[in-house]
């Protein structure tokens, strides 16, 4: 029997971080962990620090996009984050925040690049458009093919790998314990307020009891939250990632397509890594449905239409070989924007799982952390799990 | 070192890596040829420190070597060794 103010459901980025700052606050916190830290998309993904609207909202017409502006704000406060974390854990996480160009080819994907930084400036992010030889000058890497690209000095990349367990380290000397390989089987309200979560570790079951229940659980998420009587709705997405040899320097800044999937950084000990959103497929359960526990496999279009578009924005990547490809399932919501708040259906119940999580998951993190604590945070009202209220009118 | 007994080998043939002449045979892998004659570094971290190879199966990519005639990079436990080749691990 364990009893703490918060139980942190989830091992990962926003999980540990919000363990951490929940502990330094004071707050007796218990983290539960179904596999290991850091093994779902936190270490899985590319480890870009994006803070240019993403392609993804600019396809898909001008109401998405409006939306996804709102997130600029967020995006401002994850730069400020970023600068900040190395010295906040004392850790290396190989930050490197030397810019980051998003391109473009055609004429029409220039007109996308000159509406996306109209509204990024309006929103006080310094994006700049520059013709394809200024970001030439920038990054000589790049192909004569680059028309133009728009620039982001805070942009950049860091490590996947090394984050996540660095946010863990701390919140343990904080004094949160931590649990890995540990199941919730169960959660159930407390009267007046609270809930009992029955969970296993092999064959030992163990009641953790909590004030406050925070649910960060990536794709896991809406079958955490389903125990609680929830719907979250977040969807499985299987994206692919590559990393080339080591190579000399080539690419200081992180590189971006305006039009087409493509993302593209070179990692501290010299491998390009090149992501951008192509998709792998989902492991099928036997009974239906998609299984989350087996990994996603490789759609080979996908990886040799990635690489093509990297090849075609820096040519030199064609002389290097490809030593890696691998997946990672990361979760996308019904309208894009992550969740993350409380919800307000259950009180005391608290989520944050949807995607951009590596570039903006300390945010959510140090925000969740000050909403628990019971601040009124306006930042996050854009996330709110609140907006899907209607799915869980007749739960809870 | 070598297993000396009970094995039939290819035809004796010579590699060259970074500039040190290095005995084969037809069949070896150049990783195996570096290895059976004490050369386990294949680069330098960024840090400066000697790294060898870990997996010599093909998967891990810490064993690329170039191939200077062609300046191509491969993998050195991959990649047989051919008479009077001449290798960099360094590339």
């Amino acid at each position: 029997m364990s009893k703490t103010d918060v139980l942190i459901i989830g091992g990962g980025l926003i999980g540990c971080a919000t363990a951490l700052h929940l502990a330094r606050a004071g707050a007796s916190v218990r983290l539960v962990e179904a596999g290991d830290i850091n093994a779902g998309a936190s270490g899985q993904n590319a480890g870009s620090l994006h803070f240019q609207m993403e392609r993804r909202f600019l396809e898909n017409g001008a109401a998405l996009a409006d939306q996804a502006a709102r997130i600029i704000a967020l995006n401002r406060l994850a730069i400020d984050e970023w600068r900040g974390l190395e010295v906040d854990l004392g850790v290396d996480l190989h930050v490197s925040q030397k810019g980051g160009l998003m391109v473009a080819e055609t004429p029409e994907q220039v007109a996308l690049l000159e509406a996306k930084s109209r509204r990024e400036i309006s929103g006080g992010l310094a994006t700049q458009l520059l013709d394809g030889d200024a970001a030439r000058a920038l990054c000589p890497a790049l192909g004569p093919d680059v028309l133009a690209a728009s620039y982001l000095a805070d942009e950049g990349h860091a490590d996947p790998r090394a984050l996540t367990p660095a946010f863990a380290h701390a919140a343990a000397e904080a004094g949160a314990v931590i649990s890995t390989r540990q199941h919730v089987l169960s959660i159930t309200r407390r009267s007046p307020g609270g809930f009992d979560v029955a969970a296993k570790k092999g064959d030992e079951m163990e009641t953790l009891q909590a004030d406050q229940i925070f649910v960060a659980a990536g794709a896991w998420t809406p079958a955490v939250c389903a125990l609680a009587n929830l719907h979250i709705p977040l969807f499985p997405v299987a994206l692919l990632m590559n990393a080339t040899e080591r190579t000399g320097p080539i690419l200081p800044q992180l590189i971006q397509h305006v039009g087409r999937r493509l993302s593209m950084k070179q990692a501290y000990a010299g491998n390009v890594i090149i992501g951008g959103g192509w998709p792998s497929r989902l492991a099928q359960r036997p009974d239906g449905g998609f299984d989350l526990n087996a990994r996603a496999s490789i759609i080979p279009l996908s990886r040799s239409g990635n690489l093509r578009a990297a090849i075609d924005i820096v040519p030199q990547i064609g002389a290097l070989n490809l030593i890696r490809s691998w997946t990672g399932v990361t979760t996308i919501s019904a309208d894009q924007l992550p969740i993350a708040g409380a919800v307000s259906r259950v009180p005391g119940f608290y989520v944050a799982a949807g995607g951009s999580a590596f570039t903006l998951g300390p945010t959510f993190a140090r925000l969740i952390a000050r909403v628990m604590g019971g601040e009124r945070v306006e930042a996050l009202d854009v996330l709110s799990p609140d907006r899907f209220n209607h799915l869980n009118s007749f739960m809870g | 070192m070598r297993i000396e007994q009970d094995v039939t080998r290819g035809a004796a043939i010579e590699i060259s890596v970074d500039g040190i002449a290095l005995a084969a045979f037809d069949g070896e892998t150049i990783a195996t040829a570096m290895l059976s004659q004490g050369m386990a570094m294949f680069r330098r971290d960024a840090r400066g420190r000697p790294r060898g190879l870990f997996c010599n199966m093909g998967t891990c990519g810490e064993c690329m070597v170039t191939l200077t005639a062609e300046n191509r990079r491969v993998r050195a436990c991959v990649t047989d060794a051919q008479n009077g080749m001449d290798i960099a691990t360094d590339g």
